[in-house]
């Protein structure tokens, strides 16, 4: 269920446990975000990089030198500097604040595939907001701006994921700019609803048939009869729409599998050919979509649920959903640690 | 996982930097090796050839070989890799190399980083006003090279050139107060800086009538002194700076190591003279004070030959405040001077000018006791005789006394000053040689006086009985006018020794009137610089916090500064940001919608009208999850819609406020009550 921790030796899975457990003392005081989350002062943190206390030693070095020469320009140059460092302090945590993040709801994925975590940022402030990423774990955007008062749409990718939902870890929106110096941060608990559906099997190809003649799938045609045509519905698979007879009628007509509403595809847990749940759920995943690329008219029968037989986007949508579900707590991924 | 496709995504901003770096390092072309510039141009540009081709960089193997051969070069030229100049040039190839075998951004960074140590190093060579302007350009764009190379996005140059000269201009405040009140230590902490500087012209701890006397063909500046109220008549103003008794026949020496005396208390305030002078690094002790000293920079003594040293020597700018009267000379009322002092003063190798001596022992036969006499007829004898003034002498060979007072008869202060001073010694006066600055040119822009080298001037001191030692200027009897009015008097006499700086009168160009006006102001702009920011130092430090009633070596004393300066510059952000924040103009009822939301929301956040909510909607949501708060929401939504939708008259409206109001008052501060009997009574 936590692909992305199985990888971590010991001792680094301890830290990383050890650093979640600060994150979550620091901001034990900040309420859930939900859907969206506003960047005030009290969330947004700010230290010096690496890259900073490099500066930090040229800035003590060129202090060293203008003593030792009691050089009033080497002073000036320095106190300079550090004015322009101190400053930084203030645009990198200006580069943050104010910044609204929303998530918008996440597209299901089918195991495995990538997660495209979509999100909205939104600038209220009036100032243009520069080099800002959003982190979860190891993953990054590319820095990306916010153009002042308007909106900049991101999308974080996540490693695929095992069938099932998912929680979203705490998120980080870090930026950097302008001297990278400093790094401002802030921690955000948006939490939109994952689904990954299962990864489609073909259950003919699993046990060597040719999935037409499968005694699995010997349930999928009811009859024989020649196609017939009916007027259109709304919720009808365009797929089906008989275009000939459009172009001479200009009524839409779509063609019906021989025995009308008798002509129901059911897909039985039971009948899949696998033991363990989850190559039964693949095989039924890619059942559904198979029916649906058909235009069929099909049912789902799991242990616990039933799924009364229809067409269209909307059943196939139940149907991947209630497979997603099926015997499914709610998981919250692993915050592993930022690189 | 998803860095830019870009190729160069991560040399973003590099391009900026090999602009930015060569300016920096531009000043140093004029203080390295060629070579140096050859190579960090070389570099550069091979960089911006692979950059705009799309090539990597050298492999680091390519890399290693460079460095290792620069540095051998380096090592070559200077011997060291250590020290001002060998070190400058070390950063500079390093610099050269950190860009051309770029990889990433940190590269970059580190790069841009060492630009601004580059800039600093310029200081080691030049410290005008035209290099703090120029540093200033250069740390701009460096400061631009290191924003672009954060942005993570191409920014346009006008926008980047707003970005980073914002972040600069915010920068100078912090700048100014740490640059004040930085607690100042004297430095050096190591090495020997002194050393390293430059040669500098001066005056010289002896005084030999034979040499050439270059310093008095250098125009450049040696002192500049401002007056806190009245300026004294150029004719009484002797800058004292080296008083010189030992006399070994050819050559008058100063002693250093004469004993401290107490600085004379002046009887009467209106003769004494404020001012503050900034002395160019001379490289050694004394300071150059305005006859005669009665008050003193608190690191400088008097010593016993009325010579003012400072407590080490003098190896950059400073500046000092003293104080001057100029009527009482040192011993005045003393009715005879030390018989070991005196021993010092009246001696004379036995062997040297016998003719002077000779010509002396004439003048006793005829006037006695007379010393006064003896004076007047030695200063009457300058300005009879067919002596002249001249800034090229010939050359004097054996006794230099006697050829110059016999043959040559031609010469400047210095000969007339030692001359003077063998006669007077000749004639059993006690007698001494005193160099410093006379004369100078008063700046009417600035108001101040500048002393040149060129303005250096030798004259003496004899000792009378009960008068102390009264100063005598022999220089004053053979050329008037260069005590009158400065060097520059001379002009008119004898054109063709003047040096051409000093042909300032009349009979000008306009083209030169032109320069020289222009090199008033430069002067001036100079001075004002050297003055204000060059000659900064701890003691300055001090006075300034003194001045504001604080000490500069106590550190509670520092931190109050700081506090106060950064206290105030915080402030002044603060009432900015405030005064600027946009404002959102409410009316009275929408106030009051705030301050029910903000006391609800103080039991649960959540509860917060959020900014798009209708109040209906608002008041709902908050019935349920408070139904102890039912009535009063329900009232106030009802109230608030109608003031804010029905046409009311003002007295409807205020009355409606009042309503809304109570109903506020009616929702309580504390937390909501913890039982839950309201779930029965509803």
């Amino acid at each position: 269920m936590r692909p992305d921790s199985v990888t971590q030796p010991g001792p680094a899975r301890r830290r990383a446990r050890l650093r979640d457990d600060a994150i979550r003392w620091i901001t034990r005081r900040h309420a859930q975000d939900g859907e969206q989350a506003r960047l005030g002062r009290d969330r947004i943190y700010i230290l010096p990089t690496r890259a900073g206390y490099t500066l930090l030693g040229i800035i003590l070095v060129m202090l060293l030198g203008s003593i030792n020469y009691s050089n009033n320009m080497a002073f000036l140059l320095t106190f300079l500097l550090v004015g322009i460092g101190h400053n930084a302090m203030w645009y990198t945590h200006r580069n943050l604040l104010g910044l609204q993040v929303s998530t918008l709801p996440v597209p299901p994925v089918f195991a495995g595939q990538p997660v495209a975590l979509p999100l909205r940022l939104t600038e209220t402030a009036g100032r243009a907001r520069e080099a800002v990423v959003l982190r979860i774990g190891g993953n990054a955007t590319a820095p990306f701006p916010v153009p002042a008062r308007g909106t900049h749409s991101a999308r974080l990718d996540l490693p695929g994921l095992a069938r099932g939902i998912y929680r979203l870890p705490r998120q980080r929106l870090d930026t950097r700019y302008p001297l990278g110096i400093l790094e401002a941060w802030s921690w955000l608990t948006l939490n939109p609803e994952i689904v990954v559906y299962p990864a489609p099997i073909d259950p003919g190809a699993a046990t060597g048939g040719t999935g037409e003649d499968d005694p699995h799938t010997r349930d999928r045609r009811e009859g024989d009869a020649p196609d017939q045509i009916r007027p259109y519905r709304p919720g009808d698979p365009p797929g089906r729409i008989v275009w000939k007879a459009f172009a001479r009628s200009g009524k839409l007509y779509v063609r019906e599998a021989a025995g009308g509403q008798g002509d129901r595809l059911w897909l039985e847990w039971d009948a899949m050919p696998a033991t363990d749940t989850e190559t039964r759920l693949s095989m039924l995943c890619h059942q559904v979509l198979a029916a649906h690329s058909e235009g069929r008219t099909y049912g789902l029968r799991l242990p616990d649920q039933t799924l009364d037989p229809a067409q269209g986007v909307t059943q196939r949508d139940h149907c991947l959903q209630a497979l997603a579900r099926f015997r499914a707590d709610v998981v919250e991924l692993d915050p592993e640690p930022a690189t | 996982m998803n860095r830019p496709a870009t190729p160069h995504g991560d040399l973003r901003g590099l391009d900026l930097a090999l602009i930015a770096l060569p300016v920096a390092a531009l000043p140093h072309v004029w203080h390295q090796p060629p070579w140096i510039t050859a190579l960090v141009v070389l570099a550069i540009a091979t960089r911006a050839w692979l950059l705009a081709t799309g090539r990597a960089a050298p492999s680091l193997a390519v890399m290693s070989v460079l460095a290792v051969i620069a540095g051998g070069l380096t090592l070559a030229q200077f011997g060291t890799v250590f020290g001002q100049e060998a070190g400058t040039a070390l950063l500079l190839v390093m610099i050269a190399f950190k860009l051309l075998e770029t990889r990433n951004r940190r590269d970059i960074v580190i790069a841009l980083f060492l630009g601004y140590f580059v800039v600093v190093t310029t200081y080691f060579f030049d410290q005008s006003i035209l290099i703090a302007a120029y540093s200033l350009l250069a740390t701009g764009l460096l400061t631009a090279a290191l924003i672009q190379v954060h942005a993570g996005r191409f920014i346009p140059r006008r926008h980047l050139a707003r970005q980073a000269g914002a972040m600069l201009l915010h920068a100078l405040p912090f700048m100014l107060i740490l640059f004040f009140v930085f607690p100042r230590i004297e430095g050096p902490l190591w090495g020997d800086p002194q050393r390293e500087e430059s040669a500098r012209t001066g005056l010289s701890g002896e005084l030999n009538p034979g040499d050439i006397a270059s310093l008095l063909q250098d125009e450049s500046t040696a002192l500049r002194v401002e007056f806190d109220d009245d300026v004294p008549p150029l004719r009484a103003q002797y800058w004292r700076a080296l008083v010189m008794t030992d006399f070994d026949g050819r050559r008058w020496s100063a002693d250093e190591n004469r004993s401290v005396i107490d600085l004379p208390v002046a009887d009467d305030d209106d003769r004494v003279v404020h001012y503050t002078a900034t002395l160019e690094p001379t490289r050694a002790r004394y300071l150059p004070v305005l006859d005669y000293p009665s008050a003193l920079p608190e690191d400088a003594d008097l010593r016993a030959n009325y010579q003012v040293l400072r407590d080490r020597r003098i190896t950059s700018r400073i500046q000092y405040s003293a104080a001057a009267d100029l009527v009482s000379a040192p011993g005045a009322g003393e009715a005879a001077l030390d018989p070991q002092e005196r021993g010092r003063a009246l001696h004379l190798p036995t062997s040297a000018a016998p003719r002077a001596r000779a010509e002396v022992a004439l003048w006793r036969a005829t006037h006695g006791d007379d010393d006064r006499a003896i004076i007047q007829e030695a200063l009457r004898r300058f300005a009879s005789e067919p002596y002249r003034y001249t800034l090229q002498p010939p050359r004097l060979q054996d006794d230099t006394t006697d050829r110059f007072l016999f043959e040559t008869q031609a010469g400047y202060c210095e000969h007339y000053a030692s001359a003077f001073a063998v006669l007077m010694r000749a004639a059993g006066i006690p007698a001494r040689v005193v160099t410093g600055y006379q004369g100078g040119a008063w700046q009417t822009r600035g108001e101040y006086l500048r002393l040149r080298n060129a303005d250096a001037h030798a004259w003496n001191e004899v000792w009378l009985d009960g008068e102390g030692w009264v100063r005598v200027d022999p220089t004053a009897a053979i050329a008037p006018e260069r005590i009158e009015q400065g060097l520059a008097g001379l002009a008119s006499d004898t054109g063709e020794e003047i040096p051409g700086f000093l042909r300032r009168g009349e009979g000008l160009s306009w083209l030169q009137r032109a320069r020289f006006g222009l090199e008033d102001w430069g002067d001036f702009v100079r001075f004002r610089w050297e003055s204000w920011v060059l000659a900064f130092d701890p003691e300055r430090q001090r006075e300034l916090f003194a001045r504001l009633g604080l000490d500069a070596q106590d550190w509670r004393s520092v931190l109050i500064a700081l506090g106060v300066g950064f206290g105030g510059l915080a402030l002044l952000a603060f009432a900015w940001v405030w005064l600027r924040r946009p404002r959102l103009r409410r009316s009275p009822a929408d106030r009051l919608l705030q301050r029910l939301s903000r006391r609800i929301a103080r039991h649960d956040r959540g509860l917060a009208r959020q900014p798009h909510e209708p109040v209906d909607a608002w008041t709902r949501r908050v019935r349920q999850a408070r139904p102890d708060l039912a009535e009063p929401l329900a009232a106030f939504a009802g109230v608030y819609n109608h003031q804010r939708f029905a046409p009311l008259s003002p007295d409807q409206r205020s009355d409606d406020l009042d309503r809304l109001r109570s109903l506020l008052q009616q929702v309580p501060r504390g937390k909501p009550p913890t039982t839950k009997p309201q779930a029965g009574r509803a």
